[in-house]
């Protein structure tokens, strides 16, 4: 295989992968109104438990020999990864019962963002959990053993593994987003107050767009870990939660399509154009710095000038003559009282 | 108990550096009833320009780094203000579109500050000192400096907030923007003066921060953040002297907690507080009605 069509194929994974990041934070940002600035902490939570519960446990000659971490068990493909989805919203199920109860949109913002710091410095400084900084590395090729599969030949069927996991997402997350909840999901997020009055209970809501959001979060970190058969702390940082809120805004928030054009263009124009180009002498990383600039520039223009995203979400009003959102800030707008707002496909 | 009276002692210059961080977030957060997630990095702005003061070309005295350092982030802020944040807090009602800005911002400024003086770890020219004895706690002259700081400056800005007007004006806004303008209070000029007080802190802040850390990296401001916001909110976000109270006791903590558990762990406590805090008193200490 030529290494153009390996990249091609390594490209494709990565926005099949992001596909499956943008819905989950489009779930709980751009449908349930939760700023989930801690989403990759998510992510990572899915791939670490999805890595040490498919590496077995770390004795010498294993694929986890030299590493330290938890529970070491050997699973097959896909379990490993269904429970990286299920650890990633048990975490959110904590952080729920802890914070959303009478917090504010930002005060929830600060709690989640001093956690993904928190849970930073804690995975990489207490190596027992998952081997600290240095994190999971060798995690074996799922299924590679049983279809004879070659580092060549893997990488094609992996992609297919994760399109067939995308495409399945996918189908869930329509049926979620169209659904009488995810209807009440958005109402929540125009107006809580007007959605509490008409009886809708907004912690349950907001709870259910979290767990299944970071339950998305998880499988998609799990994805990740499987196909590069690493992941450490330098896989997370920060920049990491920008890659997909930038995707999500840019792509059209509460909308599952503009999700893939998102995780299209903003993770494989910034994540990889940079590798192409050359690097400034005497300042290695000014190039991912500038590239970092340009995710966070590239979100305020967004914002300012198309807050909509490039595909809108579609207005699902019905055609009573009573609201006329302006064009200023349609995402966020649509302020008919929630039990109008009706699906008229 | 001498370890224990070190780890107050200590305690004493990490609550300092917090309660000019957290007094600075708070007062911001009072008038725009927004959080500024870049604060962390003007923290680190400030402490760079600082650094090029102290020890570029100039090679000016570190406390005079330190004026010029924190005065350009006041300027920055207030720049920022102007040009960013005021036209999307006027456009946009839901909050979470100014709040993606900020935290934009805070990528956009973390990555120009690597970018210009790159990631090794720095630290200011500053004489060695042997620290001495005070009562019962062991300080350099440095920490001592840094504690009278913050000391002066919380003076001063109760003395601002309760007897000037400029001051009167800013805790009326405070309580209530719109009742405020109708009362013939220039908001924006208010808003922009708060922008220049607030960045101030926060490069004083990250200057101090990096003066009794002996270091500076330009992560440093971002991953103090949460500590920050553990200080306010056990403080009572928006309350001025919630914020010093909160630096207190999440100062104390931090240091204290050294003493129990493995130091690398010690500003993680912050967070733990921070969730006690959210469980049982999710106002805060000295709350304020309707800002939670």
């Amino acid at each position: 295989m030529s290494p153009l069509v390996y990249y091609l194929f390594t490209l494709a994974f990565f926005v099949f992968a992001y596909c499956i990041l943008t819905w989950g934070l489009n779930l709980q940002f751009g449908e349930g109104g939760i700023l989930n600035f801690a989403y990759i902490a998510f992510v990572a939570i899915g791939a670490y438990i999805t890595g040490v519960t498919s590496m077995g446990s770390p004795i010498a000659g294993q694929a986890g020999s030299g590493q330290t971490y938890i529970l070491g068990w050997a699973l097959p493909f896909p379990i490993p990864l269904i429970l990286g989805g299920l650890a990633a919203a048990a975490f959110a199920l904590l952080v729920a019962v802890i914070a959303f109860r009478r917090l504010r949109t930002d005060y929830l913002a600060i709690v989640l963002i001093s956690l993904s710091l928190v849970l930073y410095d804690v995975i990489n400084n207490f190596v027992p959990l998952f081997n600290g900084a240095d994190g999971l590395s060798n995690v074996p090729e799922p299924m590679a053993d049983v279809l004879g599969l070659d580092a060549n030949s893997f990488v094609p069927f992996f992609t297919g593994v994760a399109l067939i996991v995308a495409l399945i997402m996918w189908f869930l997350m329509s049926r979620i987003t169209r659904s009488p909840a995810g209807r009440t999901l958005r109402a929540i997020r125009d107006d809580p107050e007007a959605a509490a009055a008409l009886g809708k209970n907004v912690f349950r809501h907001q709870l259910t767009a979290m767990l299944i959001g970071s339950f998305y979060a998880g499988v998609g970190g799990g994805l990740i870990i499987e196909f590069s058969g690493a992941f450490n702390t330098s896989a997370w940082l920060p920049g990491e939660t920008f890659l997909i809120f930038a995707a999500a805004i840019v792509g059209g928030i509460g909308n599952n399509k503009g999700m893939i054009l998102g995780a299209l263009i903003v993770p494989v124009l910034f994540t990889q154009l940079p590798k192409f180009l050359p690097d400034v002498p005497g300042h290695p990383a000014l190039i991912l710095n500038v590239a970092a600039m340009a995710i966070g520039v590239l979100l305020i223009f967004v914002l300012w000038f198309r807050p909509q995203g490039i595909i809108p979400e579609r207005r699902r009003l019905s055609k009573l003559p009573m609201a006329t959102p302006t064009s200023a800030a349609t995402a966020s707008a649509i302020s008919t009282p929630p039990m109008v707002g009706q699906d008229t496909q | 108990m001498s370890d224990l009276l070190l780890a107050v002692g200590f305690g004493l210059v990490v609550a300092s550096v917090l309660a000019l961080a957290s007094v600075g977030l708070s007062l911001q957060f009072g008038i725009t009833n927004y959080v500024n997630f870049a604060y962390g990095d003007f923290m680190a702005v400030g402490a760079y320009i600082a650094w090029t003061v102290n020890t570029g070309p100039w090679h000016l005295n570190i406390w005079v780094a330190l004026v010029i350092g924190s005065l350009s982030v006041g300027i920055l802020a207030v720049l920022l203000n102007q040009f960013l944040l005021a036209p999307f807090a006027r456009r946009f009602q839901k909050l979470f579109y100014i709040l993606i800005v900020t935290f934009g911002l805070s990528l956009i400024l973390l990555n120009i500050v690597s970018s210009i003086w790159g990631d090794e770890v720095q630290r200011y020219s500053m004489p060695d000192e042997n620290p001495f004895h005070l009562g019962p706690f062991l300080f350099t002259g440095q920490q001592l400096i840094v504690i009278g700081i913050a000391i002066v400056l919380m003076v001063l800005i109760h003395l601002m907030l309760t007897t000037t007007r400029l001051g009167k004006s800013m805790r009326a806004m405070s309580d209530n923007t719109t009742l405020a303008m109708t009362s013939g209070i220039d908001t924006r000029r208010i808003t922009t003066f708060t922008w220049f007080l607030s960045g101030t802190l926060a490069g004083l802040a990250g200057t101090v921060l990096g003066i009794t850390q002996a270091s500076i990296t330009p992560g440093s401001g971002e991953t103090f953040l949460f500590v920050i916001f553990a200080a306010v909110i056990v403080g009572g976000i928006g309350s001025i002297y919630g914020a010093i109270i909160g630096a207190v006791i999440i100062g104390l903590a931090t240091e204290i907690s050294a003493l129990f558990i493995e130091a690398s762990y010690k500003l993680d406590i912050a967070f733990v507080i921070l969730i006690l805090a959210l469980l049982f008193r999710p106002n805060g200490l000295f709350a304020r009605a309707g800002k939670a």
